[in-house]
């Protein structure tokens, strides 16, 4: 009896809850059946050897259960699962660095002396956001799987119901994606806002900006006209797609401008307000000296980084541009070929 | 050696396809499982059971077959199969389409 139990159990743990007492009391039934038969024929008494027999007849519990149950054993299937995996991917590898850069800075600017402390709240935060994203995207995608009214199951497909207009149309060829121009344009208003946001907390209390409010009368304008410009670039770059010659030029300039600017800023600017620094000071048990060189600091990394990115971006915008003139000849060769023949 | 082996997984496929008739139309008269298995195999259909039993509820659950547990001549409970007027309706056509279809397999192989 206890190999029938323990049979039974193991059908059971892979059937739904709805239909299993169900189902394990009609299995119950049949092997009783079964080993009453064998026993008889057999002439041998009811034992665990004839019991035996007539499971290993019933085969393998758990491909049992899954006869009984031929729905879907899985919570994202292969119809979605590469493009869950690469959602994945991207969304992490954009989100991650922008929350540990601005969780650093924050940290930073609150105690500029503790660098420990400060690596340790971003890397708590990433690892907060990351387990986050990782459960919606997650949660979205089995929504999606279970809503698809077009499942790609084996089996599943009506005969006769596929017609060619179901073909999904081929992908419009795309050299700039539309997640990174959106990620440009997100992060460059964030930025920007987060740059005015002191000043206008600043209007009647005693919250002193981080800016040197000198840079209101020529610099600050200037940044927000090259805001202005490069996120109209964003909004052209995600309407046409692709580094077309014009786009490409404009970017060029656009970068040269915004690198002369940054240089400019960084060698003839005080960039930080000196009251916000010498709060630092009194705040923090550092002195003024410490401070403004941690300032520095900042200021230089920030500018190098931000070159370099520049940089990258006008180098690539114009191999693209000179990709895009000389399409791959790959195709071109596969259809002479063709016509040939 | 290795065509005995696609000969028996060829007949597998065969026999599948007539299963969901075979059953339906031995269910007139109400049957159990076993009971079923046996009439089936007395009649030269060898069908596995764990094949047998997720079929019985799936053509259940399709509306072609009624099922409840009942004790008879007392024995222990048993779930009871028997064909409904929808499967009746069913089987009629696919009798028909299966005379049509041994006519023209007929023809083929002779």
């Amino acid at each position: 009896m206890n190999l029938i139990d323990r049979y039974i159990a193991e059908v059971g743990r892979h059937l739904p809850e709805k239909s299993r007492e169900d189902i394990e009391a009609e299995i119950g039934s049949m092997l009783e059946d079964m080993i009453d038969e064998n026993s008889r024929q057999t002439g041998k008494p009811v034992n665990d050897e004839v019991t035996a027999a007539a499971l290993e007849q019933l085969g393998d519990p758990k491909l049992l259960a899954y006869q009984y149950t031929p729905a879907r054993h899985y919570l994202i299937g292969p119809d979605w699962y590469e493009a869950y995996i690469e959602t994945l991917k991207r969304v992490l590898a954009t989100a991650l660095p922008v929350v540990a850069l601005i969780t650093l800075f924050i940290a930073l600017a609150r105690n500029p002396i503790d660098f420990v402390d400060a690596a340790g709240q971003a890397f708590g935060r990433v690892i907060d956001v990351a387990i986050g994203i990782l459960f919606w995207v997650t949660v979205a995608f089995i929504i999606v799987e279970r809503t698809d009214t077009n499942p790609n199951e084996f089996g599943s497909a009506k005969p006769g119901g596929w017609t060619v207009s179901q073909l999904p149309k081929l992908p419009k060829m795309r050299q700039i994606s539309i997640a990174e121009t959106l990620a440009n344009i997100v992060f460059l208003t964030g930025f920007t806002v987060w740059i005015i946001l002191p000043f206008v907390w600043s209007q009647g209390n005693e919250a002193v900006p981080f800016l040197n409010p000198d840079l209101w009368q020529i610099w600050l304008p200037v940044f927000f006209v090259l805001v202005v410009l490069t996120l109209i670039h964003e909004i052209l770059k995600l309407i046409i797609g692709n580094w077309t010659q014009p786009l490409m030029i404009t970017n060029v300039i656009l970068c040269l401008v915004s690198i002369a600017y940054i240089i400019a800023l960084v060698t003839t600017q005080n960039i930080f307000n000196p009251a916000f620094l010498a709060t630092l000071s009194e705040d923090v048990v550092g002195k003024l000296r410490d401070t403004a060189r941690w300032a520095s600091w900042t200021v230089n990394i920030s500018a190098a980084i931000t070159i370099g990115i520049y940089i990258w971006d006008m180098v690539n915008s114009i191999i693209m541009a000179k990709r895009l003139n000389s399409p791959e000849p790959k195709n071109a060769i596969a259809t002479e070929k063709m016509l040939k023949q | 050696m290795e065509n005995e082996e696609l000969v028996q997984n060829m007949l597998l496929e065969l026999r599948r396809g007539t299963l969901s008739l075979a059953v339906l139309s031995q269910l007139s008269r109400e049957q159990y499982g076993y009971s079923l298995l046996k009439a089936l195999s007395d009649q030269g259909m060898e069908i596995d059971q764990s094949t047998l039993y997720p079929l019985l509820r799936r053509l259940e659950a399709q509306g072609l077959l009624q099922s409840d547990w009942r004790i008879m001549d007392e024995a222990r409970p048993r779930r009871y199969y028997v064909i409904s007027t929808q499967g009746k309706a069913v089987l009629t056509k696919l009798k028909r389409e299966w005379s049509t279809m041994a006519e023209t397999m007929k023809q083929m192989l002779t």
